[in-house]
């Protein structure tokens, strides 16, 4: 699938960018007044002028509040890192003890172009056994159709011959339901085996077609 | 290997990254996009199908195991570019800016660059880094189009009058040429700047250029306000007040900005003596919502107004009801304060949005339905709030995370646990099966069948592959050839001896017939002994292998997993420490603000009843020397020059 979609295109002025400028200059426009009235008004009024003037955001932060914001989004932003690198080492953890490499097989899923089939779900069976049953949403089925590669099932298998078994379900051609299988016969060796059911259009067939590939 | 014709472009995985709409685009070769390039690691894929699916966090956390793992060896330059992106997207400004600086080299498309840098400049300026947001505009090596150019100029030049540098701003704005549109911006900011730099001569026809824009677009007619608004006001603080009237009452009087331009329309008005003219904008700010600072200062500026009129009784009548409406709202805002204070303040607010996420671009839009809501609207609209508060929505889906990790962690360790007791029972039957020489007696064995058949080929012994009924036959007829051989010489030995040689041959020719088959068979049934000897040596290798490595890959794990139980325990408690450093600090924002607006009105509130006092003094004054003359007009107005109207929105 081809896809040439572009980088982001800039917003117009109605949009995001000029919202964030509004406000800028609605601001700006708060700061121009505020220290005038806030010299010159009596001192009743000029209690509502100073606050005026502490919140403009024309105006520069406060430099205890400012230094403290950032302080604390600094110390927010290295404590999200963390997280994201403690995420990543739970989620190796993970894998490598429930899926070690020698037993791991994996299947994903791909779907090109998609014009004669809309997927709705996957049943997968090794050697007879479900092993997957998955209902897709819109919004899965669009990552699939950008591009994405879902893996769809990880397992545990040992080293040998096996069968797998793929039951797609959806819409196909004229919004009929549709529903066709496809197999594969593989040999599970010490390494980590990859299955990839392929969605992809015939286009001469006005059909979808369903293949399974073994990556080597 | 490529995956069959898919192709997918980095562009649109860095756009999407960033969640800006991506464009449908000419199919030609572009230099300021990435190359189309096709999936060739299918966890690579998988990044992608998690991004794509919105599932940011979970595609970079795939995104760097995958990278250490090796398993994207095809996409190392896309999946670190990506990472940077992802880190964007997730709000986390500071590492994807560290991972541009080393990223978006030359290597990288131009475009490509430009617009990472772009959108990092952006959040920046969001997050209140203006210096870092105008370095990473400095990045920006070339033209990026002409809108994405015009909103580079236009975040360059917020970012530079956020730092007070007006003259920069201005040269910047003064060398800008671009769509209508976005000149109507430069115009409007470069008469704030030059107001700002104390240069309001030339700022005013720039500015009154902005505020009689003709248009019907929303936008262009919000911005036309603000720039009437804001020279209306630069007037008003150059005592200029003849002039202010002018602008101010371009405002639209429904528009967003009208309280605030009605409020200056009076006392521009009030300025020059002008209290019956100063009384038409101030009472219809009147009868709008108190909530308005605006609307608040003319509870004062009405009466104030009237006492200017001689008009002492309505003066008087709009003083205490002032003081009433005063009093309201203030026990309102002190029952709000209240309920800002509780320590709940985020997660009440959070609370009512449901389909929050994670990230830069999540934004509160529904607040709960509570007292203190109506006050929250202007605390919200505040930018370093709402940027607080997606740090307190992220650090709360973290937590979530990692509450979710900890529960994992203790079945993790049960796990081990289990594998080293099941270790340790199996241990004796597999040291006992490993001390055999079970895998060489079998190749052995095997060797001398192969022997026995390479003999039996060699020798033509086609018997040697017969039945077992046709081996039983041959070995009779030889036994019987020895017999008839022992025989004395005579007719009757050979009658028996030509009768056994056809027998012989009979059976020979029949066994022979097969031979070759038989032959086949024999050699098919040895490689399928290979085969299993092979699996069973490498069976044998792997059993060898385990017992060796089993004992120390658990004690790895249980290592690994007090490890990380012990970070997790660690960044949860840093997590919850932040979460609430975090609602205290936006607490603080949000109860400053209304403290200040209470605040706000209890001054009014005393000048209120300084000025009732002021007419009752007066009215008794005049009482006692009856036949009275009309009262006075009040003599200290609430403010002749108006309190700040709070920061408009």
């Amino acid at each position: 699938m081809n896809d040439t979609r572009s980088l982001p295109m800039p917003m117009k002025p109605a949009s995001r960018s000029s919202r964030l400028a509004a406000a800028l200059i609605v601001a700006l426009a708060a700061g121009l007044v505020a220290p005038l009235w806030a010299a010159d008004a009596p001192p009743p009024a000029a209690a509502g002028a100073s606050a005026a003037a502490a919140t403009a955001p024309g105006s520069p932060p406060a430099t205890g509040e400012g230094s403290a914001t950032r302080s604390l989004d600094e110390q927010i932003q290295d404590l999200k890192k963390d997280v994201v690198d403690l995420n990543k080492d739970l989620f190796m953890l993970e894998e490598e003890l429930l899926f070690p490499a020698n037993t791991q097989v994996a299947v994903f899923v791909s779907m090109d172009v998609g014009d004669f089939f809309a997927l709705d779900s996957i049943s997968l069976k090794i050697d007879s056994h479900e092993v997957s049953n998955y209902l897709y949403t819109p919004r899965e089925v669009t990552a699939l159709l950008k591009g994405g590669v879902q893996r769809l099932y990880v397992g545990n298998l040992r080293s040998g011959q096996h069968e797998l078994v793929a039951l797609f379900n959806g819409k196909g051609p004229h919004e009929r339901a549709y529903r066709r299988a496809a197999s594969v016969r593989f040999e599970k060796g010490v390494g980590a085996k990859y299955l990839e059911l392929k969605i992809t259009d015939h286009q001469r067939a006005q059909q979808p077609e369903f293949e399974i590939k073994d990556w080597e | 290997m490529p995956m069959s014709a898919r192709r997918l472009a980095l562009a649109l995985a860095l756009s999407a990254a960033l969640a800006w709409p991506s464009v449908q685009a000419a199919r030609k070769p572009d230099p300021n996009k990435l190359p189309s390039i096709r999936v060739q690691d299918l966890h690579y894929g998988e990044v992608l199908f998690q991004f794509y699916a919105g599932q940011e966090f979970q595609a970079l956390t795939e995104l760097e195991a995958f990278s250490q793992w090796q398993r994207m060896p095809h996409h190392a330059a896309d999946a670190d570019l990506l990472a940077g992106g992802l880190y964007l997207s997730l709000g986390m400004h500071n590492e994807a800016g560290r991972r541009f600086e080393r990223l978006l080299t030359n290597d990288v498309p131009l475009g490509v660059r430009n617009r990472a840098w772009f959108y990092l400049a952006k959040i920046w300026y969001e997050r209140g880094y203006y210096d870092r947001s105008e370095a990473a505009l400095d990045h920006i090596g070339a033209s990026m189009g002409a809108e994405l150019d015009a909103e580079r100029n236009h975040l360059l030049v917020n970012a530079l009058m956020r730092q007070q540098r007006f003259d920069a701003a201005i040269a910047q704005l003064q060398a800008f040429q671009g769509s209508s549109d976005w000149m109507a911006y430069a115009r409007f900011n470069l008469g704030v700047a030059l107001v700002r730099a104390g240069r309001l001569e030339e700022a005013a026809p720039i500015l009154t250029q902005v505020g009689t824009l003709n248009t019907n677009s929303d936008e262009l007619l919000n911005l036309r306000d603000k720039a009437n608004l804001a020279l209306g006001y630069a007037y008003l603080q150059a005592n200029q007040s003849a002039l202010a009237g002018v602008p101010l009452e371009r405002v639209r009087l429904n528009g967003p900005y009208s309280t605030r331009a009605l409020l200056g329309d009076g006392y521009a008005h009030a300025e020059l003596g002008e209290y019956q003219a100063a009384l038409r904008p101030w009472l219809e700010l009147h009868r709008r919502d108190l909530l308005d600072a605006a609307v608040q200062e003319s509870y004062l500026a009405v009466p104030y107004a009237f006492g200017k009129l001689d008009a002492n009784g309505q003066s008087a009548d709009y003083y205490e009801s002032a003081l009433q409406s005063f009093a309201t709202e203030s026990q309102n805002l002190d029952t709000a304060i209240a309920k800002l204070g509780n320590g709940h303040m985020l997660d009440d607010l959070l609370g009512e949005d449901k389909d929050a996420r994670y990230g830069w671009f999540w934004q509160l839009k529904a607040l709960p339905d509570a007292p203190q809501s109506r006050y929250l609207y202007s605390v919200l609209a505040d930018n370093d709030f709402q940027e607080g508060l997606k740090n307190y929505r992220d650090l709360a889906f973290m937590q979530g995370t990692l509450r979710h990790w900890d529960q994992s962690m203790e079945a993790f360790a049960a796990m081990t646990e289990t594998r080293a007791r099941a270790y340790a029972e199996r241990l004796p039957r597999t040291d006992a099966l490993l001390q055999t020489d079970a895998p060489l007696r079998l190749r052995e064995a095997r060797a001398r069948v192969g022997s026995s058949l390479d003999a039996i080929e060699t020798t033509a012994d086609v018997a040697a592959l017969g039945t077992p009924n046709e081996r039983s036959q041959w070995a009779r007829v030889e036994r019987l050839e020895e017999l008839v051989a022992s025989l004395p010489a005579g007719e009757e030995r050979d009658q028996a001896h030509e009768k056994l040689q056809l027998i012989k041959g009979a059976l020979y020719w029949q066994l022979d017939a097969q031979f070759k088959a038989r032959s086949y068979e024999e050699h098919r049934a040895l490689r399928e002994i290979d085969a299993a000897l092979e699996e069973l040596q490498n069976r044998w290798v792997r059993v060898q292998q385990a017992r060796a490595t089993v004992p120390s890959d658990t004690d790895a794990f249980s290592a690994r997993i007090a490890a990380l139980a012990a970070r997790v325990q660690s960044v949860r408690s840093r997590l919850a420490d932040a979460s609430q450093q975090q609602n205290q600090y936006l607490e603080g924002v949000a109860v400053a603000q209304l403290r200040a607006q209470q605040e706000r009105l209890d001054a009014y509130a005393l000048q209120a009843r300084f000025a009732l006092a002021s007419i009752y003094d007066r009215a008794a004054d005049q009482a006692g020397n009856a036949p009275a003359p009309p009262p006075a007009p009040a003599e200290a107005p609430p403010s002749t020059q108006p309190a700040a109207p709070a920061e408009p929105r």
